[in-house]
């Protein structure tokens, strides 16, 4: 990999056609650089850029300037050695669970025989056993997030874009999700790039955690986290370390939500 | 003690219960429909027996079961009766499929392909203004009085609104799915089998409901303007000899002929489209 660099965002700055015909500028001058095996966070206020930075990445979207590199290229399609998991549940609701979980080996033409086992130990991971036959409908927002969870990493992606995939889950799962998604991370050593709006969430599983400015977005900080690894979600909460880095960032990203928060009373005015 | 479970619970209304709940339902609705159906066969017998409708031009529903009767009996002048039935569902049969088959293909590949879509535009749109009854009269001329002309006749009339159903389908189909897809490998036809077919499937079955009307409309017009066999023929026959029971006659073999069709069609409905939430249940909104 080019210098030992995964994604790389170089002076990217991307911007959309309002409903009213103007332009409405969602990321300025993003420059970051994320490394091999790297997990990276992105935290910033509300509507300020993140799930579009990462649908850059993905090569769903493309930048109005500068460029978007993976793996040392460009981004000019979509890549399926990346797995994206979207804000918005995306899961086919004409398929079950277990077809829905087995739909990425087979448009890659796994045999089915280990498309059958992959997917048993797949939906047995996100605890969705004995639900195979539902269709997305049947089931609760959290399950739902949880087959597109199941369905994105069952194709080991190299790179893992996270857009707030644990958001409609209650405490308890979320806690489960994270350790399992740390644990499987530290097994599979793939790049990660996390969206979320948990703080804690994000210096838990984090190794960096890249603070946003309110739209349009740039890189405000840029927090290393260095607890050490193998880390449990549960426990690092309460060590000081942590708390202490909590309240560095949460500072620096205080003044990017009030100002977002501030912008919308204005607008709504 | 195990976990107490739905069933079994004193507070949930037993299976016995719902079952009964729903089959009185279904009864009462039936016992409506046809209370409804009895009153206007009745009140019809009863205008035109004294008078108050002609019976020379409206029939009557007695006249109706006699002409039945003779036809089932003794053939009608254009052979059996079911020998003149069958080839009108044959001809709309095949009309059917093929409108149903090529609106599809092609209803897909323009809606995924934006160049094909935006060069056929105009053709289409040309050709859908055109009142497609009147083709039946080229058709006529083309290809006889044989079945081919009906068959013909009954595909243009089922092909535009499958086309337009397809097309639109494939539009609506959620962009998150197919992106989604995408990222999960498939390729361009993978996306297009696996994710735009079943997307734009209740749009396409939307159309084939109402399609399988226009194409008996298109046997019946096609046999009306020249033909040797057919229910047309026999409305046609019925019409120049005065006689209003033959139309209605005919008119309730095809009533139930494409009553037939949409309860198949409904069948294939439910099974193809049986991962959608129930319609029926919960408040009426
Ligand atoms: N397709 C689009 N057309 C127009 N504007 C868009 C489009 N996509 C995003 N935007 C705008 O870009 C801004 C950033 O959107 P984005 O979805 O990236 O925010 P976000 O940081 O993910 O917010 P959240 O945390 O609420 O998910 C928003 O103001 C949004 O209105
Ligand atoms: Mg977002």
């Amino acid at each position: 990999m080019a210098n030992g660099v995964h994604v790389k965002f170089s002076n990217v700055s991307k911007r959309f056609r309002t409903p009213k015909g103007d332009w409405y500028q969602a990321l300025k001058d993003l420059d970051f650089e994320i490394h091999p095996g790297e997990f990276v966070s992105l935290v910033g206020p509300t509507g300020c850029g993140k799930s579009t930075a990462l649908t850059l990445v993905s090569g769903l979207e493309f930048p109005s300037l500068g460029t978007v590199e993976v793996e040392g290229k460009v981004v000019k399609d979509i890549d399926t050695s990346t797995g994206f998991v979207f804000q918005h549940d995306a899961t086919f609701p004409w398929m079950n669970v277990a077809n829905n979980v087995a739909s990425g080996p087979r448009f890659r033409g796994l045999p089915d025989i280990d498309v059958e086992a992959l997917v048993k130990s797949w939906i047995g991971k996100v605890g969705l056993t004995g639900f195979e036959k539902h269709f997305p409908h049947q089931l609760s927002g959290g399950m739902r997030k949880r087959v597109a969870l199941a369905q994105c990493l069952i194709n080991e992606p190299r790179l893992l874009l996270l857009d707030e995939p644990f958001s409609a889950l209650d405490v308890q799962t979320r806690a489960i999700m994270t350790e399992e998604l740390m644990q499987l991370w530290e097994q599979t050593g793939s790049t990660v790039m996390f969206v979320t709006h948990d703080l804690e969430e994000a210096i838990a599983l984090s190794d960096r955690v890249l603070v946003l400015t309110a739209g349009p977005a740039s890189v405000k900080a840029n927090f290393k986290i260095d607890l050490p690894r193998p880390r449990k979600a549960r426990d690092i909460r309460f060590q000081p370390e942590f708390i202490k880095i909590y309240q560095e960032i949460w500072e620096v990203l205080r003044e990017e939500v009030d100002v977002a928060y501030q912008r919308q009373l204005i607008a709504s005015k | 003690m195990s976990i107490e479970q739905t069933t079994g619970n004193p507070d949930f209304a037993s299976e016995a219960q719902l079952k009964r709940k729903a089959l009185f339902r279904t009864l009462r609705i039936k016992a409506l429909q046809i209370s409804l159906a009895a009153a206007l066969l009745i009140s019809w017998q009863v205008l035109t027996d004294h008078k108050i409708m002609d019976p020379f031009f409206f029939g009557k529903p007695s006249g109706v079961w006699t002409q039945l009767w003779t036809w089932i009996h003794n053939g009608t002048a254009a052979g059996s009766l079911w020998y003149n039935a069958y080839v009108t569902l044959m001809e709309s049969t095949y009309g059917f499929l093929i409108g149903v088959i090529l609106g599809v293909i092609f209803g897909i590949l323009l809606g995924r392909n934006r160049v094909l879509a935006e060069v056929f535009a105009p053709y289409i749109k040309i050709a859908n203004s055109i009142p497609r009854v009147v083709l039946g009269s080229i058709f006529t001329v083309i290809w006889g009085l044989g079945s081919t002309s009906k068959i013909a006749l009954a595909f243009v009339l089922v092909f535009f609104p499958v086309f337009f159903n397809a097309f639109t389908g494939t539009h609506e189909a959620d962009k998150k799915l197919i992106a989604n897809a995408r990222l999960l490998g498939a390729s361009k036809r993978q996306v297009t089998r696996k994710v735009v077919l079943p997307s734009a499937l209740s749009w396409i079955m939307a159309s084939m409901h109402v399609s399988f009307g226009f194409a008996i409309i298109g046997a019946i017009v096609g046999e009306f303007l020249g033909s040797n066999h057919g229910l047309g023929l026999l409305i046609a026959t019925a019409q120049a000899t005065f006689n209003p029971n033959g139309v209605y006659a005919a008119m309730l073999i095809i009533g139930i002929m494409a009553l037939s069709a949409e309860w198949l069609i409904t069948q294939l409905e439910n099974r193809l489209l049986n991962w959608r939430p129930n319609q029926n249940s919960g408040a009426e909104l």
